[in-house]
């Protein structure tokens, strides 16, 4: 099998809100698959639907080439969850509800191993097992969710925005277990707005908006769409040497810096033209993902009066 | 505009529809209950006849109040004031612990903390916003029964009264919340001081000293241990005594004093009473969907079964008096008949039976509450936690069915417990063991409508849930145990399961209407567990 996850024109309607408007997500076996959007773009539904917490309007959806609404018991047995917003029972400890999750997914058959992998997880993230739920703060609630999914191993990890409680520190963490998870050969589905963190962990990206996709593939194939940054010192450069610079887009002079951005297919010819200028301090930034997301959102934030600028 | 204002008027805006249900409810019970109560006991000698008859029998006094003599308004006050100051007694705690505890488990209260309202005006203006909202009651009450052509004055001493006793538990709910660490636990610590209350004050009517007349009855002296009680003494419509409502305010300002003091003291969010470190790891026994919803629910079941002990405790030793009663005063079984709607029986068999569709009410009341836990768990998104593992959602539901049917039988196995020790304890007739076990089995059916029915509600209106469920336990004790008194029409009175809940009392008991009950409380849960196999979890 190798597709795990795929849905096509997946439409999701509560009352009259249309959550899912004809949403397309393909997830590979063994990728790490970022998923992108603004808040309210449709990623929780998604995840609620592929979980069979909810059904869809219409369209298709599959995981593992099975139905996620029908077959959810036998799905789950496959599937490591934390949402995104992880609500605990108040007079349980941390640890009992691990426990109780991991029972359920039947990871603790094998004692000895789940007692070790729950331990030495509860050691990296730092977390005190002992305290009721209700006490727990928003990042220490997401350790649980994140410790119980990752104590028993799963083929799928479906983590809805997993590090949005965490601290640096925890957020590396995490990002070390997704690599055990992805280096066992499983799959994950991460939704989340953090860019820098799907940069980091993930190989294919499906940035969605008001409930469509707007755009899926591998990070290099995304990159392409983009522009590179470059700046420099501005001292000694005139405007008519800034003016022959080739295919510079929104160039500014600020602050004694020169900025300007260039499509990343463009970078080689621009080069040699700086070379000529001598300049100094050169700073190039690759093209970001938070550059591309900009993008596609910009009308939208430029309707919000705010300014849509990339970085 | 000052922090204060402000806060009230978000007090009042939140509670507009809540509130306006509570006093308009109240004040129209007045109502139906003072014209009924003339149209039903017109004339003077028959509300004689059913004072002396009540005098003579404990468990009617416990259900009612203190008779004052045969005056149509006197009488209406007997049959109906403990009640409305039970209401409004909930209606006050409720509204205390809401805008306090289960704002500060919310979270928000911390938001509001952290403006210039600071801790201490938000607990100032819910006890304003409470205050005001009993003053409205008040007059509502007094309002309704004046126009049910009661004395006027008297009216304005009852309605006073039902004010004073709310006022007095806005007192005890609000320190309730600083202590307990959750708005549940508040309000079962509030509102089981209001039952207390209401038992206590129903002990000092039960055993009272009944007048040389007949038809008046000085309580005995546990109803001065009971604000209800206190409302009672003012004896509104004849002796109109306002006096004894000063014990009320001074309960109510002992309270507050000790709930500045303690909120002085307290760090916001935070319990008086320590919270105690978890297991590292769970028990064996916490494996499943079952094994954590008895764990959640444990506490409020035990709760419940605490009811239910101790109204079976009344059961057991008051069948006793009631038999000495009753072989003074034939008349008497001839009223409990009647109320029990029975065939033939010995007085303590119906006695008996009358208190054990007290112990039906708690184990519905129990039942209730177990779905309104499942929706909860829905809500709070702790029941996301468990779907997503490998349980079946039918499952999960039908583990909750299966609790509650387990709570509905542990109530009212407690009740029958207690009943036959305190019966044979008292030297009562060891017959009573099988008539409490029977009176038991016969409320099954009417609490398991109630679990079937509402949870077929959680399925389709799962937003209903929480208020419907409370909702459907008041119309139904309503107009199982009101409705023939305040003369309701048989066919409402009919919509109430515990209308139909079967007497074992007597050679020849008809058990059809509970069969009856069974098939309907099974079809709902069969039909909610169908439905539950298509239904999404909806959070909202």
């Amino acid at each position: 099998m190798d597709t795990v996850i795929k849905t096509r024109n997946l439409v999701k309607r509560f009352g009259r809100v249309q959550a899912l408007d004809g949403l397309d997500l393909k997830v590979s076996a063994g990728e790490v698959h970022g998923f992108l959007g603004p808040n309210g773009s449709g990623k929780s539904t998604t995840i609620r639907v592929l979980l069979g917490l909810a059904r869809s309007s219409s369209g298709s959806a599959a995981v593992f080439g099975q139905d996620p609404w029908n077959d959810a018991v036998e799905l789950h047995r496959r599937i490591g969850y934390v949402p995104g917003d992880v609500n605990l029972w108040p007079n349980l400890s941390g640890g009992e509800a691990i426990d109780l999750i991991s029972r359920l997914r039947g990871g603790t058959a094998d004692k000895a191993y789940y007692a070790a992998r729950k331990s030495r997880l509860t050691e990296v993230f730092q977390f005190d097992p002992t305290k009721k739920g209700r006490t727990y703060s928003k990042g220490n609630r997401q350790k649980v969710a994140l410790i119980a999914a990752f104590a028993t191993p799963a083929e799928l990890y479906i983590l809805d925005e997993p590090t949005s409680g965490l601290d640096p520190i925890m957020e590396a963490v995490f990002n070390q277990e997704i690599a055990h998870a992805a280096a066992a050969g499983s799959t994950v589905l991460l939704s989340s707005h953090i860019l820098s963190e799907v940069e980091q962990l993930c190989s294919r990206v499906t940035i969605i908006r008001a409930g469509r996709t707007v755009e899926s593939g591998s990070l290099a194939e995304l990159r392409h769409l983009t522009r590179t940054e470059i700046s420099f010192a501005a001292e000694g450069i005139s405007q008519e040497q800034l003016a022959h610079i080739p295919a510079s887009h929104d160039l500014t002079v600020a602050a004694g810096r020169v900025r300007f951005s260039v499509g990343s297919d463009k970078i080689n010819a621009v080069l040699p033209v700086l070379a000529t200028l001598d300049v100094q301090g050169l700073t190039v930034n690759p093209p970001s993902l938070e550059e591309l997301f900009l993008r596609h959102y910009g009308e939208e934030l430029a309707a919000d009066g705010v300014k849509a600028t990339a970085r | 505009m000052s922090t204060l204002s402000v806060l009230l008027r978000q007090r009042a805006r939140r509670d507009r529809w809540q509130l306006t249900i509570w006093i308009a409810g109240i004040g129209l019970l007045a109502v139906v209950s003072a014209s009924a109560v003339a149209q039903t006991y017109g004339d003077y000698a028959g509300r004689e006849n059913i004072l002396r008859l009540a005098i003579a029998n404990p468990s009617i006094l416990m259900l009612r109040g203190t008779p004052q003599g045969g005056r149509l308004d006197a009488f209406v006050f007997f049959e109906i004031f403990t009640f409305l100051a039970l209401l409004a007694g909930f209606m006050s705690t409720f509204l205390a612990v809401r805008h306090s505890r289960a704002e500060e488990e919310s979270g928000r209260a911390e938001m509001i903390a952290a403006t210039p309202a600071a801790r201490t005006t938000p607990t100032v203006a819910t006890l304003i916003h409470g205050f005001l909202a009993n003053v409205v009651l008040g007059g509502v009450v007094a309002l309704a029964f004046t126009a049910g052509r009661l004395d006027a004055y008297g009216s304005v001493v009852t309605g006073a009264a039902v004010a004073a006793t709310g006022v007095c538990f806005l007192g005890v709910g609000l320190p309730a919340a600083q202590f307990m660490r959750t708005s549940r636990g508040a309000n079962a610590v509030a509102a089981g001081a209001v039952g207390l209350a209401y038992v206590v004050r129903g002990l000092g009517d039960a055993l009272g000293r009944p007048g040389a007349d007949g038809i008046h009855l000085t309580p005995a002296w546990t109803s001065w241990l009971s604000p209800i009680g206190w409302g009672q003494q003012t004896g509104a419509y004849a002796s109109n005594n306002l006096t004894p409502l000063l014990l009320s305010a001074a309960l109510a300002a002992v309270c507050l004093v000790a709930l500045f003091l303690l909120q002085a003291h307290r760090d916001s969010g935070a319990s008086l009473l320590a919270g105690r470190a978890g297991r590292v790891n769970a028990r064996g026994d916490l494996s499943g969907p079952l094994t954590l919803a008895w764990r959640l629910q444990l506490p409020t079941i035990i709760g419940w079964c605490i009811g239910g002990a101790a109204t079976g405790l009344l059961a057991g030793t008051l069948s006793k008096l009631a038999e000495q009663a009753a072989s003074a005063d034939p008349t008497v079984t001839k009223v409990l008949r009647d109320m029990d709607q029975g065939g033939g029986g010995s007085v303590d068999q119906l006695l008996i039976s009358v208190m054990f569709s007290l112990v039906g009410v708690l184990a519905a009341a129990c039942s209730t509450q177990t779905v309104i836990r499942m929706r909860q768990e829905e809500t709070a998104g702790t029941a996301e936690l468990i779907l997503t593992a490998p349980v079946d959602r039918t499952r999960w539901f039908g583990d909750y069915l299966l609790l509650g049917t387990a709570a509905i039988v542990l109530v009212l196995f407690s009740g029958a417990v207690v009943s036959s020790l305190s019966a044979l304890a008292v030297g009562g007739d060891p017959a009573r063991v099988g008539d409490s076990f029977a009176a038991a089995v016969a409320q099954l059916p009417a609490a398991l409508v109630y679990l079937g029915v509402l949870a077929l509600l959680f399925v389709l209106l799962p937003g209903l849930t929480i208020s419907l469920g409370w909702t459907l336990v008041g119309i139904g004790v309503f107009l199982g145990f009101f409705g023939a008194l305040l003369g309701v029409p048989e066919w409402a009175r009919n919509l109430s399961p515990f209308t139909h809940t079967p007497v074992p009392v007597g050679g020849s008991t008809d058990w059809s209407d509970g069969a009856w009950m069974l098939v309907i409380a099974l079809a709902a849960a069969a039909v909610a567990v169908a439905v539950m196999r298509q239904r999404e979890l909806k959070p909202n």
